[in-house]
Protein backbone atom coordinates (compact mmCIF):
# COMPACT_ATOMS: atom_id res chain seq x y z
CA UNK A 1 0.00 0.00 0.00
CA UNK A 2 1.25 3.89 -0.55
CA UNK A 3 2.23 5.42 2.27
CA UNK A 4 -0.75 6.84 3.65
CA UNK A 5 -2.48 10.04 2.79
CA UNK A 6 -4.02 10.63 6.31
CA UNK A 7 -7.44 11.18 4.81
CA UNK A 8 -10.66 9.48 4.91
CA UNK A 9 -13.16 8.62 2.24
CA UNK A 10 -16.50 7.82 3.18
CA UNK A 11 -17.72 5.08 0.12
CA UNK A 12 -21.13 4.55 -0.73
CA UNK A 13 -22.89 2.19 -2.26
CA UNK A 14 -25.58 -0.37 -2.08
CA UNK A 15 -23.39 -3.10 -3.81
CA UNK A 16 -21.06 -5.06 -2.04
CA UNK A 17 -18.83 -5.78 -4.94
CA UNK A 18 -18.71 -2.64 -6.08
CA UNK A 19 -17.58 -1.20 -2.52
CA UNK A 20 -15.18 -3.66 -2.77
CA UNK A 21 -13.57 -2.51 -5.94
CA UNK A 22 -13.38 1.35 -4.74
CA UNK A 23 -12.05 0.06 -1.37
CA UNK A 24 -9.32 -1.32 -3.05
CA UNK A 25 -8.28 1.35 -5.36
CA UNK A 26 -8.40 3.95 -2.85
CA UNK A 27 -6.62 1.92 -0.25
CA UNK A 28 -3.94 1.29 -2.99
CA UNK A 29 -3.46 4.86 -3.31
CA UNK A 30 -3.24 5.44 0.70
CA UNK A 31 -6.23 6.95 1.80
CA UNK A 32 -8.70 5.86 4.67
CA UNK A 33 -11.74 4.44 3.54
CA UNK A 34 -14.73 4.09 5.79
CA UNK A 35 -17.86 2.50 3.95
CA UNK A 36 -21.56 2.65 3.94
CA UNK A 37 -24.77 0.52 2.10
CA UNK A 38 -27.11 3.49 1.79
CA UNK A 39 -27.76 6.89 2.42
CA UNK A 40 -29.52 6.57 5.69
CA UNK A 41 -26.00 4.52 6.77
CA UNK A 42 -23.85 7.22 4.95
CA UNK A 43 -25.34 9.98 6.55
CA UNK A 44 -25.57 8.51 10.35
CA UNK A 45 -22.00 7.63 10.39
CA UNK A 46 -21.21 11.31 8.70
CA UNK A 47 -23.44 13.10 11.52
CA UNK A 48 -20.62 11.78 13.86
CA UNK A 49 -17.76 11.85 11.93
CA UNK A 50 -16.18 14.00 9.36
CA UNK A 51 -14.79 12.60 6.03
CA UNK A 52 -12.31 14.67 3.60
CA UNK A 53 -14.34 13.16 0.67
CA UNK A 54 -17.87 11.66 -0.23
CA UNK A 55 -18.20 9.49 -3.06
CA UNK A 56 -21.56 8.00 -3.67
CA UNK A 57 -23.84 5.87 -5.67
CA UNK A 58 -27.35 7.36 -6.99
CA UNK A 59 -29.41 4.33 -7.20
CA UNK A 60 -29.76 3.04 -3.56
CA UNK A 61 -31.99 1.82 -0.68
CA UNK A 62 -33.62 3.80 2.08
CA UNK A 63 -32.12 7.05 0.74
CA UNK A 64 -30.66 7.32 -2.83
CA UNK A 65 -27.12 9.35 -3.50
CA UNK A 66 -28.41 12.98 -4.34
CA UNK A 67 -30.58 13.09 -1.12
CA UNK A 68 -27.26 12.06 0.53
CA UNK A 69 -25.15 14.67 -1.15
CA UNK A 70 -27.93 17.75 -0.64
CA UNK A 71 -28.37 16.49 4.02
CA UNK A 72 -24.74 16.22 3.33
CA UNK A 73 -24.28 20.00 2.50
CA UNK A 74 -26.93 20.95 4.94
CA UNK A 75 -24.07 20.05 7.51
CA UNK A 76 -21.56 22.73 8.80
CA UNK A 77 -19.21 19.68 8.47
CA UNK A 78 -19.91 19.13 5.33
CA UNK A 79 -20.44 22.27 3.57
CA UNK A 80 -17.05 22.55 1.70
CA UNK A 81 -16.11 18.51 1.36
CA UNK A 82 -16.11 17.59 -2.08
CA UNK A 83 -18.89 14.68 -2.99
CA UNK A 84 -18.44 12.64 -6.24
CA UNK A 85 -20.94 11.44 -7.42
CA UNK A 86 -20.37 7.51 -8.86
CA UNK A 87 -23.25 5.79 -11.02
CA UNK A 88 -24.06 3.98 -14.37
CA UNK A 89 -26.48 7.25 -15.02
CA UNK A 90 -25.39 9.06 -17.66
CA UNK A 91 -28.00 11.41 -18.83
CA UNK A 92 -27.79 15.08 -18.61
CA UNK A 93 -31.25 15.29 -16.51
CA UNK A 94 -29.39 13.01 -13.66
CA UNK A 95 -26.03 15.19 -13.37
CA UNK A 96 -28.57 18.28 -13.14
CA UNK A 97 -29.78 17.26 -10.09
CA UNK A 98 -26.79 15.74 -8.88
CA UNK A 99 -25.10 19.41 -9.49
CA UNK A 100 -28.15 21.13 -7.73
CA UNK A 101 -28.22 19.16 -4.70
CA UNK A 102 -24.32 20.25 -4.34
CA UNK A 103 -22.10 17.26 -6.13
CA UNK A 104 -18.79 18.19 -6.80
CA UNK A 105 -18.87 16.27 -9.95
CA UNK A 106 -20.20 13.09 -11.40
CA UNK A 107 -17.93 10.03 -12.35
CA UNK A 108 -20.10 7.20 -14.59
CA UNK A 109 -19.41 3.27 -14.02
CA UNK A 110 -17.11 1.71 -15.06
CA UNK A 111 -14.60 3.48 -13.42
CA UNK A 112 -10.80 2.96 -14.11
CA UNK A 113 -8.82 3.55 -11.29
CA UNK A 114 -5.94 6.03 -12.02
CA UNK A 115 -8.94 8.58 -13.06
CA UNK A 116 -10.52 7.87 -10.30
CA UNK A 117 -7.45 8.66 -8.40
CA UNK A 118 -7.20 11.41 -10.31
CA UNK A 119 -10.01 13.49 -9.68
CA UNK A 120 -9.90 12.79 -6.20
CA UNK A 121 -6.35 14.01 -5.97
CA UNK A 122 -7.82 16.93 -8.15
CA UNK A 123 -10.83 17.97 -5.77
CA UNK A 124 -9.44 17.09 -2.36
CA UNK B 1 -47.65 -47.28 -9.61
CA UNK B 2 -50.11 -44.95 -11.66
CA UNK B 3 -53.73 -45.63 -11.33
CA UNK B 4 -56.43 -45.10 -14.00
CA UNK B 5 -57.72 -42.06 -12.10
CA UNK B 6 -54.70 -39.95 -11.95
CA UNK B 7 -54.24 -37.93 -14.92
CA UNK B 8 -50.51 -36.52 -14.03
CA UNK B 9 -48.39 -37.33 -16.28
CA UNK B 10 -44.90 -39.99 -14.91
CA UNK B 11 -43.06 -37.68 -12.71
CA UNK B 12 -45.52 -35.05 -12.02
CA UNK B 13 -45.37 -34.03 -8.11
CA UNK B 14 -48.50 -35.55 -6.92
CA UNK B 15 -47.69 -32.93 -3.76
CA UNK B 16 -48.19 -30.26 -5.73
CA UNK B 17 -52.00 -29.01 -5.42
CA UNK B 18 -53.66 -27.41 -8.22
CA UNK B 19 -54.97 -23.85 -7.45
CA UNK B 20 -58.53 -24.06 -6.60
CA UNK B 21 -59.32 -21.17 -9.20
CA UNK B 22 -57.81 -21.70 -12.60
CA UNK B 23 -57.00 -18.94 -14.24
CA UNK B 24 -54.98 -18.60 -17.46
CA UNK B 25 -53.76 -15.32 -15.81
CA UNK B 26 -52.57 -17.56 -13.47
CA UNK B 27 -50.85 -19.40 -14.94
CA UNK B 28 -49.18 -16.83 -16.78
CA UNK B 29 -48.28 -15.33 -13.25
CA UNK B 30 -46.89 -19.04 -12.14
CA UNK B 31 -44.83 -18.93 -15.28
CA UNK B 32 -43.21 -15.39 -14.47
CA UNK B 33 -43.18 -16.23 -10.96
CA UNK B 34 -40.58 -19.41 -11.64
CA UNK B 35 -38.58 -16.85 -14.13
CA UNK B 36 -38.07 -14.60 -10.92
CA UNK B 37 -37.08 -17.48 -8.63
CA UNK B 38 -34.35 -19.20 -11.08
CA UNK B 39 -33.08 -15.44 -11.98
CA UNK B 40 -33.33 -15.23 -8.14
CA UNK B 41 -31.57 -18.31 -7.64
CA UNK B 42 -28.62 -17.98 -10.52
CA UNK B 43 -27.79 -14.61 -9.54
CA UNK B 44 -27.33 -15.78 -5.80
CA UNK B 45 -24.65 -18.28 -7.20
CA UNK B 46 -22.99 -15.95 -8.80
CA UNK B 47 -22.82 -13.33 -6.41
CA UNK B 48 -20.91 -15.84 -4.06
CA UNK B 49 -18.46 -17.13 -7.37
CA UNK B 50 -17.74 -12.98 -8.01
CA UNK B 51 -17.46 -12.36 -4.25
CA UNK B 52 -14.50 -15.03 -4.35
CA UNK B 53 -12.86 -13.67 -7.79
CA UNK B 54 -12.57 -10.06 -5.84
CA UNK B 55 -11.08 -11.50 -3.10
CA UNK B 56 -8.40 -12.97 -4.92
CA UNK B 57 -7.63 -9.88 -6.87
CA UNK B 58 -7.58 -8.22 -3.97
CA UNK B 59 -5.46 -10.05 -2.00
CA UNK B 60 -3.15 -10.50 -5.08
CA UNK B 61 -3.18 -6.27 -4.70
CA UNK B 62 -1.48 -7.14 -1.47
CA UNK B 63 0.67 -9.54 -2.14
CA UNK B 64 2.39 -7.61 -4.82
CA UNK B 65 2.52 -5.05 -2.26
CA UNK B 66 4.60 -6.96 0.07
CA UNK B 67 6.76 -7.85 -2.60
CA UNK B 68 7.34 -4.45 -3.72
CA UNK B 69 8.44 -3.81 0.25
CA UNK B 70 10.59 -7.19 0.00
CA UNK B 71 12.52 -6.46 -2.81
CA UNK B 72 13.66 -2.81 -1.10
CA UNK B 73 15.02 -4.97 1.58
CA UNK B 74 16.97 -6.89 -0.89
CA UNK B 75 21.07 -6.67 -0.66
CA UNK B 76 22.22 -3.90 -2.70
CA UNK B 77 24.14 -6.02 -5.14
CA UNK B 78 20.93 -7.60 -5.77
CA UNK B 79 18.86 -4.98 -5.70
CA UNK B 80 20.63 -3.20 -8.32
CA UNK B 81 20.31 -6.35 -10.86
CA UNK B 82 17.00 -7.50 -10.27
CA UNK B 83 15.04 -4.03 -9.18
CA UNK B 84 14.20 -3.16 -12.83
CA UNK B 85 12.78 -6.61 -13.83
CA UNK B 86 11.16 -6.87 -10.41
CA UNK B 87 9.44 -2.94 -11.02
CA UNK B 88 8.56 -4.35 -14.64
CA UNK B 89 6.34 -7.35 -13.59
CA UNK B 90 4.90 -5.68 -10.92
CA UNK B 91 3.81 -2.81 -13.11
CA UNK B 92 2.51 -5.52 -15.11
CA UNK B 93 0.16 -6.99 -12.60
CA UNK B 94 -0.51 -3.79 -11.12
CA UNK B 95 -1.89 -2.90 -14.80
CA UNK B 96 -3.74 -6.46 -15.24
CA UNK B 97 -5.19 -5.61 -11.53
CA UNK B 98 -6.76 -2.04 -12.64
CA UNK B 99 -8.29 -4.04 -15.60
CA UNK B 100 -9.75 -6.41 -13.52
CA UNK B 101 -10.97 -3.53 -11.47
CA UNK B 102 -13.09 -2.14 -14.53
CA UNK B 103 -14.01 -6.10 -15.31
CA UNK B 104 -15.72 -6.83 -12.25
CA UNK B 105 -17.81 -3.26 -12.25
CA UNK B 106 -19.96 -4.65 -15.67
CA UNK B 107 -20.65 -7.72 -12.85
CA UNK B 108 -22.34 -5.03 -10.83
CA UNK B 109 -24.27 -3.36 -13.59
CA UNK B 110 -25.10 -7.06 -14.30
CA UNK B 111 -27.11 -7.46 -11.51
CA UNK B 112 -28.61 -3.98 -11.32
CA UNK B 113 -30.04 -4.62 -14.46
CA UNK B 114 -31.51 -7.82 -13.51
CA UNK B 115 -32.85 -6.79 -10.52
CA UNK B 116 -34.94 -4.42 -13.30
CA UNK B 117 -36.04 -7.29 -14.86
CA UNK B 118 -37.39 -8.92 -11.86
CA UNK B 119 -39.17 -6.47 -10.63
CA UNK B 120 -41.04 -6.26 -13.96
CA UNK B 121 -41.81 -9.69 -13.74
CA UNK B 122 -42.85 -9.87 -10.22
CA UNK B 123 -45.20 -6.45 -11.38
CA UNK B 124 -46.46 -7.98 -14.73
CA UNK B 125 -47.76 -11.28 -12.66
CA UNK B 126 -49.20 -9.13 -10.51
CA UNK B 127 -51.13 -7.30 -13.03
CA UNK B 128 -52.10 -10.02 -15.42
CA UNK B 129 -54.13 -11.34 -12.30
CA UNK B 130 -56.48 -8.19 -12.47
CA UNK B 131 -58.58 -8.90 -15.06
CA UNK B 132 -60.06 -5.14 -14.85
CA UNK B 133 -56.67 -3.88 -14.87
CA UNK B 134 -55.55 -5.81 -18.09
CA UNK B 135 -58.47 -4.83 -19.89
CA UNK B 136 -57.79 -1.32 -19.61
CA UNK B 137 -55.27 0.54 -22.24
CA UNK B 138 -54.45 3.61 -19.47
CA UNK B 139 -53.66 0.61 -16.96
CA UNK B 140 -51.12 -0.56 -18.98
CA UNK B 141 -49.69 2.76 -20.09
CA UNK B 142 -49.09 3.18 -16.11
CA UNK B 143 -47.43 -0.13 -16.10
CA UNK B 144 -45.19 0.49 -18.55
CA UNK B 145 -44.58 4.54 -17.32
CA UNK B 146 -43.89 2.68 -13.74
CA UNK B 147 -41.22 -0.02 -15.20
CA UNK B 148 -39.49 3.03 -17.52
CA UNK B 149 -38.49 4.59 -14.93
CA UNK B 150 -36.81 1.67 -13.54
CA UNK B 151 -34.54 2.12 -15.97
CA UNK B 152 -31.30 3.86 -15.40
CA UNK B 153 -29.27 3.21 -18.45
CA UNK B 154 -29.10 4.80 -21.93
CA UNK B 155 -29.43 1.36 -23.26
CA UNK B 156 -32.24 0.08 -20.98
CA UNK B 157 -34.81 2.95 -22.06
CA UNK B 158 -33.60 2.74 -25.48
CA UNK B 159 -34.72 -1.65 -25.40
CA UNK B 160 -37.43 -0.95 -23.66
CA UNK B 161 -38.57 1.94 -26.18
CA UNK B 162 -37.63 -0.19 -29.24
CA UNK B 163 -39.70 -3.46 -27.43
CA UNK B 164 -42.81 -0.94 -26.67
CA UNK B 165 -42.99 0.47 -30.02
CA UNK B 166 -42.98 -3.48 -31.18
CA UNK B 167 -39.22 -4.10 -32.46
CA UNK B 168 -38.54 -7.89 -31.65
CA UNK B 169 -36.14 -8.11 -28.74
CA UNK B 170 -33.17 -9.11 -31.15
CA UNK B 171 -33.38 -5.98 -33.30
CA UNK B 172 -34.13 -3.88 -30.55
CA UNK B 173 -31.18 -5.25 -28.90
CA UNK B 174 -28.90 -5.21 -32.02
CA UNK B 175 -30.23 -1.31 -32.18
CA UNK B 176 -29.16 -0.77 -29.00
CA UNK B 177 -25.44 -2.28 -28.68
CA UNK B 178 -25.16 0.24 -31.83
CA UNK B 179 -25.52 3.23 -30.34
CA UNK B 180 -23.94 1.80 -26.79
CA UNK B 181 -20.78 1.59 -28.89
CA UNK B 182 -21.01 4.66 -30.24
CA UNK B 183 -21.51 6.23 -26.61
CA UNK B 184 -19.11 3.87 -25.05
CA UNK B 185 -16.13 6.47 -25.90
CA UNK B 186 -17.66 9.16 -24.49
CA UNK B 187 -19.72 7.82 -21.45
CA UNK B 188 -17.93 5.14 -19.94
CA UNK B 189 -15.75 5.96 -17.08
CA UNK B 190 -16.74 9.55 -18.14
CA UNK B 191 -15.79 12.10 -15.16
CA UNK B 192 -17.51 15.94 -14.78
CA UNK B 193 -16.78 18.65 -12.59
CA UNK B 194 -19.08 20.81 -11.62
Amino acid sequence: MSESTGQTILAVDDSASMRQMVRYTLETAGYKVVQAADGVEALEFAKANPADLVLTDVNMPRMDGITLVRELRALDTYKFTPMLVLTTESGPEAKQRGRQAGATGWIVKPFNPEQLLATIARVL
Amino acid sequence: MTTSSDSRPAGEDASVEAPSEWTPEQQIAHMLGLCEAQMESALAESDQAVDTLIKVFTNLGDTVRELRQLSAELPPELRERLEGKLGEHIATINNQIATAVVAFQFYDKLTQRLGHVRYSLTSLAMFVCNRTQTTQRDQWQRLFSTLRRLYRTEEEREVFKLVLQGASADDARAHSEQQASKRAASNAGDIELF
